[in-house]
């Protein structure tokens, strides 16, 4: 009798098996947030949410003795980002160190499949735009505005391997506003790798290195590094980290990080990253009991 | 007239004395989680369930990405952090109801007993559920409440106070006649 009834209850799930429904599975959360650790993510935002972020950067001058308190420098970036769609990110922010004002859109293309059907990965463009405000000391650049102005194009291409893992490949192309010198390139071709792995339930290690294959030639520049952790709570985000990149507006950081990545001042960056998200819209009204 | 009327019907007759399984295909079944910090509202339409009205055994399918929140990046969380749906995609309740006669047309408030195995846990659950019957169609509803550390799900120690210890659970079950 037992038996019977418990076969009977597997026809029941057999049946319920028979009927799932055909709706694709898309991999979620490759990455948590729409960053990696200072590189964007290929992640959007949904639909309705507006993330408050505030970056900043602490670091220290080589001077001997310091009378600072905590730490001689700080640069904040300061951004409002809204998801238009599920898809679809635009966000705007302002950086105090080197007074760049900076937009982006960046537009989900594909979306990683887990059904093993579809594509293996998920892809975004970012398309951004800086304007470098500060006064220039020599006047042998030709500042006009659209010279102060920025252009990067990303091409986000990430893929989750595993609950732990996930890597993302960033083919990078940066039009720079200023150039310092005539033999510098004003274009630039740039690489970024970075990944995620999970620590915890809400924790994960990030790291992101840039690479750019034809550097600015008249200064010493470095492809930015860093390394830190990802702290994911409800509505906030912390991101913590260290790095060489001072900037935090991607054609900075990518082509102009004059420091290589190790402990000394003024090349050690402390990155501290809070965002905290609003939800401007209901995704679904759910009535109450 | 009689005759071809019998006719007619016989075979329908015949089809539903040999199936006498009903299937829910979109089943609602929400949750509620209140504290005094936040209101946390999740809901999934796309739930299946299916009863043999000869034996009373019942079955529900659910998948835990397909619940929506009011609050969009909650459904990311939910799923990435705290139900882990990667590993444990859905959530299967087996059970049978108590004295149910699938004859009786009114209204009728019927235990269900079963296990409910969720998050690589399985709880035995007793739910009160109503019963009503129009025409070919079961109407199961009702509410019960689960115990969130039944279930072994982490929750850090900052969050507690954000999610309730007692989750509320409602489903609705509107049942037609399963054809094979």
């Amino acid at each position: 009798m037992a038996i019977s009834s418990l076969a009977q209850a597997q026809d029941l799930l057999d049946i319920l098996e028979k009927e799932g429904s055909d709706t694709p599975k898309y991999t979620t959360a490759t990455f948590k947030f729409s960053r990696i650790s200072f590189g964007h993510s290929v992640e959007t935002r949904k639909n309705g949410t507006l993330d408050v972020f505030v970056a900043t950067r602490f670091w220290n001058t080589p001077a001997d003795r310091s009378q600072s308190f905590f730490a001689e420098r700080l640069s904040s970036r300061i951004a409002l980002e809204y998801g238009i769609s599920d898809r679809l990110l635009i966000g705007f922010g302002g950086t105090t160190f080197d007074g760049r004002f900076d937009g982006f859109l960046k537009y989900k293309l594909l979306r990683q499949r887990e059904d093993e059907q579809g594509a293996g990965f998920s892809m975004s463009l970012l398309q951004n735009a800086s304007y470098f405000s500060e006064g220039l000391a020599s006047n042998g650049f030709d500042a006009t505005a659209s010279n102060r102005t920025s252009f990067t194009t990303q091409l986000l291409i990430a893929k989750k391997f595993s609950r732990r893992l996930s890597l993302q490949l960033a083919p990078t192309f940066v039009h720079r506003g200023l150039v310092y010198q005539e033999s510098d390139a004003q274009s630039h071709f740039a690489l970024g790798v970075g990944g995620r792995f999970r620590l915890g339930s809400h924790v994960f290690l990030v790291s992101e290195y840039y690479y750019v294959a034809n550097p600015i030639e008249s200064v010493d520049t470095f492809g930015p590094f860093s390394i830190g952790v990802n702290w994911e709570l409800s509505d906030v985000m912390l991101q913590f980290m260290v790095t060489n990149a001072v900037s935090m507006v991607e054609d900075a950081f990518i082509t102009d990080t004059r420091n290589n990545f190790n402990f000394k001042a003024p090349n050690l960056n402390f990155g501290f990253h809070f965002t905290y998200t609003f939800h401007l819209k209901k995704a679904v009204k759910i009535p109450d009991q | 007239m009689n005759k071809l009327l019998l006719i007619l019907f016989l075979p329908i007759m015949l089809v539903r004395a040999q199936s006498d399984k009903v299937i829910a295909r979109q089943g609602q079944v929400s949750f509620f989680s209140y504290t005094s910090v936040e209101h946390i509202k999740a809901q999934n339409n796309q739930v299946l369930s299916v009863v043999d009205l000869s034996s009373n055994e019942i079955a529900v399918r659910m998948l835990m990405n397909a619940f929506v929140f009011e609050k969009a990046l909650m459904r990311d969380h939910f799923n990435e952090s705290y139900i882990e749906s990667d590993i444990y995609p859905e959530g299967i309740f087996e059970g049978k109801i108590l004295d149910f006669d699938s004859a009786v047309s009114d209204s009728q408030t019927r235990l269900i007993k079963g296990v409910f195995s969720m998050h690589g846990v399985q709880q035995e659950l007793e739910i009160k559920t109503k019963i009503e019957q129009q025409n070919d169609t079961f109407i199961l509803s009702g509410t019960f409440q689960v115990l969130v550390q039944d279930y072994n799900i982490n929750i850090p120690p900052l969050l507690a106070g954000n999610i309730a210890k007692t989750i509320t659970v409602d489903f609705r079950f509107e049942y037609e006649p399963y054809e094979n």
